[in-house]
Parts: C-alpha cells; structure tokens; sequence
C-alpha cells in the first residue's frame, strides 16, 4: 500500500515536471483548455450577479388585495383569517379606507382633498407578501386571492420581475449548456492530446508490456499529466476571470449608479473555485482515460 | 520433477493461414536448461511467445509454471509475464534512458521499494559487466553491451524462467560464448532456461536437451 501510493507520488512529481520542462508543448493545450473552460465560468459570473441584484429588487413581491366597496367588518375579517393560515403567504398588513385616504392626501400634498368628497371612494387593501419568489406560483397565488368573497381584485406589483427572472433563467440554462458544450471539449483536447502522446512513445509502452507492465502501470503517467493539465487550467481560468471581473467592475458601477442601483460583478468564492478544479481535472482524466483504453489496445502485444 | 513449460497439441495459426506451429505437445521441467534449435520460420520465436503470452494459440494448452495461459483473461498475462525474463534478439532497449533506469524498469513495474531495487540493479549489472556503464545511454554501447544490458534487465527481478531469443545470432562466436556462460550460471541457480539460436554448434558444447523444430514441428 505504502509503495502503491509511493509510485502514485511518484508518477505525478514526474508528470508535473515534464509539463513544466516542455512549457511551450503544454501551453497551446492549456491555453486552448483554459479559454473552454473561462467561457461558461464568466457566464456562470454575470448571471449569477445579475441573479444576485434581481433577488434585491424582487425580495418583496407584493400581491395588493382591493376589497369591494359593500365590504363590511365580517368579510375583513373572514379575509385576514384566511391570509394568516395561508401556507405560501409570509405576512400581510391592512391598508382601511381611511388610513388609505389619509395616507394619498399627505402624500399628494392634497390636504383637503377628502373635504371635498362626500363618501370615500378608496377601498380597504390587504397588502400581501408571498412566501414564493417564482413568477408561476406568484400567479397562482393572485387567482387564487382574487377569487376570495368581496375581494374585487388582486394586484400582482411587479409583473416586470417575472420578465426579469425569465432572463435570469435563460441566462442560467445558457450557462448550463455551454458549461456542458465546453466541458465535452475539454475531454475531446486531452483525449487527443494523451493519444499523441501514447503514440510518441510507442516503443516504451511495447517494452513496458512486454516486461509485464499491466495497463495500469502504462495508464498512470497520462492520468497524472492529465490531472496537472486540467488542474492548471482551471487555474488560468480563474485567472482569466478574475481579469474579467476586475476590469469590467468600474465599468458595470458607472453604468449602474445612473439607475441608483449597486450592481457588481462577484469573482468565484473559494468553494467554487475548488469544485472549478476537480471538474477540470477529472474532466481532463475522463479524456486520458478513453484516450488510453483506445489506443494501448492497438499496441503490440495485448 | 515440476513442469515449468507444458504445450499439449499447441497449434498457432497467424491471421492469413500461416501455421507456425503444428500440434506441438513437449515439457520443459523446472530448473531444466533446454535449446530450441532450427532455421528462421521454424516456429522457435512463436513458441517462446507463447510461453511468456505475448500471443496466443490457436488450439491446445500452455502451461506455464501451472498456470493454463489459454483461460487467463489478457488483464492477468502481464502478471504471468512478471515472473519471466526475456531476452529479445533485437534487445528491445529504451534509449532514452540510461543504462541504470533501463534495468529498473522491471523492477519499477512489479512495484518494488526503490532503495533495495537500486541494490538489485546494480548486482544484475555487475553479472553482466556493465556496472562501470550504469550512467550510459545504451546507444553508446556496443552490440554485445547491449545485448548484455537486455539480459541484465531480464533478469534484475529474478524470474523462475528465462526465455532468450536468439541471444547470440548477431555476435560473434567467442561473445557468444561469454552469453552462453552467463545464462548457464542462471541455470546454475535454479532458473529455468530456454534459448533458441540457429547455430546448433553452439549448443552442442553444453549437452543440454535440443528441441529441434522445422516448419512448426519436431525435427527428425
């Protein structure tokens, strides 16, 4: 066990060092392999921001519940009895009449206004906060208020939020896509590049097997140069982005404080970054693995 | 006496037709030194691949050392192949490295502590002559060099069998003898020794058994 994991050490110190002694062979497939992998990432990135100032702005979506005029204490009350068991309704507040009228004079700046009239013409309102974000469900949640007794109509407030998260979610699927698109590239590179590889040394690996070296042993130096190959990818591309975000940040700011909004790009958290790099280089061993299979098959003896 | 080489109506046909080996059916016990004589296409190289697994037969069994290479899964050969040494005609070195790491390669796959294999190395170049060399590269050495490299490597891990094809077709007569020497002190320790050449007069000087072949069977 101890000369297994020794031999292990052993191949991926040399594989490390051959990538490091020939930069400029590995550069052009770690360019190529780190570019594949920035693309979804930065992605990945702006939704993810974009994802993060829509929840902001969406936090409170309110369903506004205007009651009909005849309404009288008992049907108020049978309505806010109904929104506190609500399950998918977090809170509410009541909005009367006359709070409501008091409320549109102080705002308007029309003291007086209510002298004029003989009878209010506002309705009491039930301002509800939904549990759910999701536009279907906010939705469904409307219908199902609007058809509550003496409730004349509910108002869903930001309709615009449900265009809004339909970018989000498309912009998420994209990544989705793309993410998959490029991490199949990434296979197909170091499949290719582990196939040169096996057939530049042809003559070692006969020899190897013709001494008794199981496929394991063949396998094991191509695994580890795959693994530092996709390792050192991911790592550029998170270089790549991090350039990204930090240069089009003051850009983004600028943009966004002519709308009073604070939006920024975030970088990748440490979690991320992590599972960046055991994507790209099991993505990476994927490749060399099939390369290997393939190819070592094809080499005398079997 | 154990059996180390058994063949039981081993026929080897080649994709094409070509039968190289003809219901051949002998043993080899262990610790027996044994030649395989005959001229080239007589079927010597594919008997010896058949005994270390590089390929397979066509019809019958081979045993080697009780294990029936004809129902090992190809996954398990390298494993069976450990435990031989061969000595290749075109000796099969790896010039991009040196003497020293062409003998521990062996020794590296078997998977051997790397303090006792250097030890080990260095004992199997001593044998064969090559110690002063172990920082060379094989290219600078000389045929006979490097046909000693080959043994040395053969033999590093310390196989029970030992399979030598045509160790001495390119050499000259009193080199070949030195080579004839070495593999019978491996014998003298209790290997199991088979080598083939074409040149019989050789062999007749050490009164071993010769298996004589001609088109993939016993010679009269």
């Amino acid at each position: 066990m101890k000369h297994f994991l020794y031999l292990n050490w052993q191949s991926a110190r040399q594989a490390l060092v051959k990538i490091l002694r020939q930069p400029f062979g590995s550069l052009l497939t770690l360019l190529m392999l780190s570019i594949a992998l920035a693309l979804p990432l930065s992605l990945y990135l702006t939704v993810s921001s974009i994802q993060e100032w829509a929840g902001r702005l969406t936090a409170t979506p309110q369903i506004t519940l205007f009651m009909e005029q005849s309404a009288e204490e008992a049907d108020l009350a049978a309505v806010s009895s109904t929104l506190t068991k609500h399950p998918r309704i977090q809170s509410y507040s009541f909005v009367g009449k006359k709070q409501a009228l008091s409320d549109l004079e102080k705002r308007n700046g029309l003291p007086g206004l209510s002298d004029g009239l003989t009878d209010n013409p506002l309705p009491d309102a039930f301002v509800v906060t939904p549990k759910t974000l999701e536009p279907h469900e906010l939705e469904m949640l409307q219908k199902e208020l609007s058809g509550l007794p003496m409730v004349e109509t509910a108002q869903f407030d930001a309709r615009w939020a449900k265009r809004l998260y339909g970018m989000v979610e498309m912009g998420r699927q994209l990544t989705w896509f793309l993410g998959a698109a490029l991490g199949i590239a990434l296979v197909l590179v170091t499949h290719n590049a582990v196939r040169m590889q096996i057939l530049a040394r042809r003559d070692e690996i006969e020899v190897a097997k013709l001494i008794g070296a199981p496929d394991s042993f063949i396998r094991r130096p191509f695994m580890y140069h795959a693994m530092w190959q996709g390792l050192l990818a991911g790592l550029a591309a998170w270089g790549l982005t991090s350039w990204l975000v930090m240069t089009a940040n003051p850009a983004i700011h600028e943009f966004a404080q002519l709308y009073n909004e604070a939006v920024q790009l975030r970088g990748l958290s440490p979690v991320e970054l992590l599972v960046v790099l055991a994507i790209s280089s099991l993505l990476a061993m994927l490749g060399a693995r099939l390369a290997s299979d393939h190819h070592l098959r094809q080499i005398q003896p079997r | 006496m154990q059996r180390m080489i058994q063949f039981d109506q081993v026929t080897k046909r080649y994709p094409g037709g070509n039968e190289a080996l003809k219901n051949l059916s002998f043993t080899i016990d262990t610790g027996e030194m044994a030649f395989l004589a005959g001229h080239s296409g007589a079927g010597k190289s594919t008997l010896l691949k058949l005994v270390a697994g590089i390929e397979r037969a066509s019809s019958g069994s081979v045993i080697v050392s009780g294990q029936n290479l004809s129902k090992l899964r190809s996954s398990q050969i390298p494993y069976v192949r450990q435990h031989i040494g061969m000595v290749f005609q075109d000796h099969k070195l790896l010039f991009d490295r040196s003497v020293f790491d062409n003998v521990m390669l062996p020794l590296d796959i078997i998977g051997f502590d790397r303090r006792d294999a250097a030890r080990r190395v260095r004992a199997a170049l001593d044998k064969v002559g090559l110690l002063a060399k172990e920082k060379s590269m094989p290219i600078r050495l000389s045929g006979g060099e490097q046909q000693r490299l080959c043994i040395a490597r053969a033999v590093v891990h310390r196989p029970s069998l030992l399979l030598a094809d045509e160790p001495s077709a390119n050499l000259d007569r009193a080199y070949a003898l030195d080579i004839m020497e070495l593999f019978k002190s491996f014998h003298q320790v209790g290997v199991t020794v088979v080598i083939s050449a074409h040149d019989e007069t050789l062999m007749e000087d050490y009164g071993r058994r010769i298996i004589r072949l001609k088109e993939g069977q016993f010679a009269a």
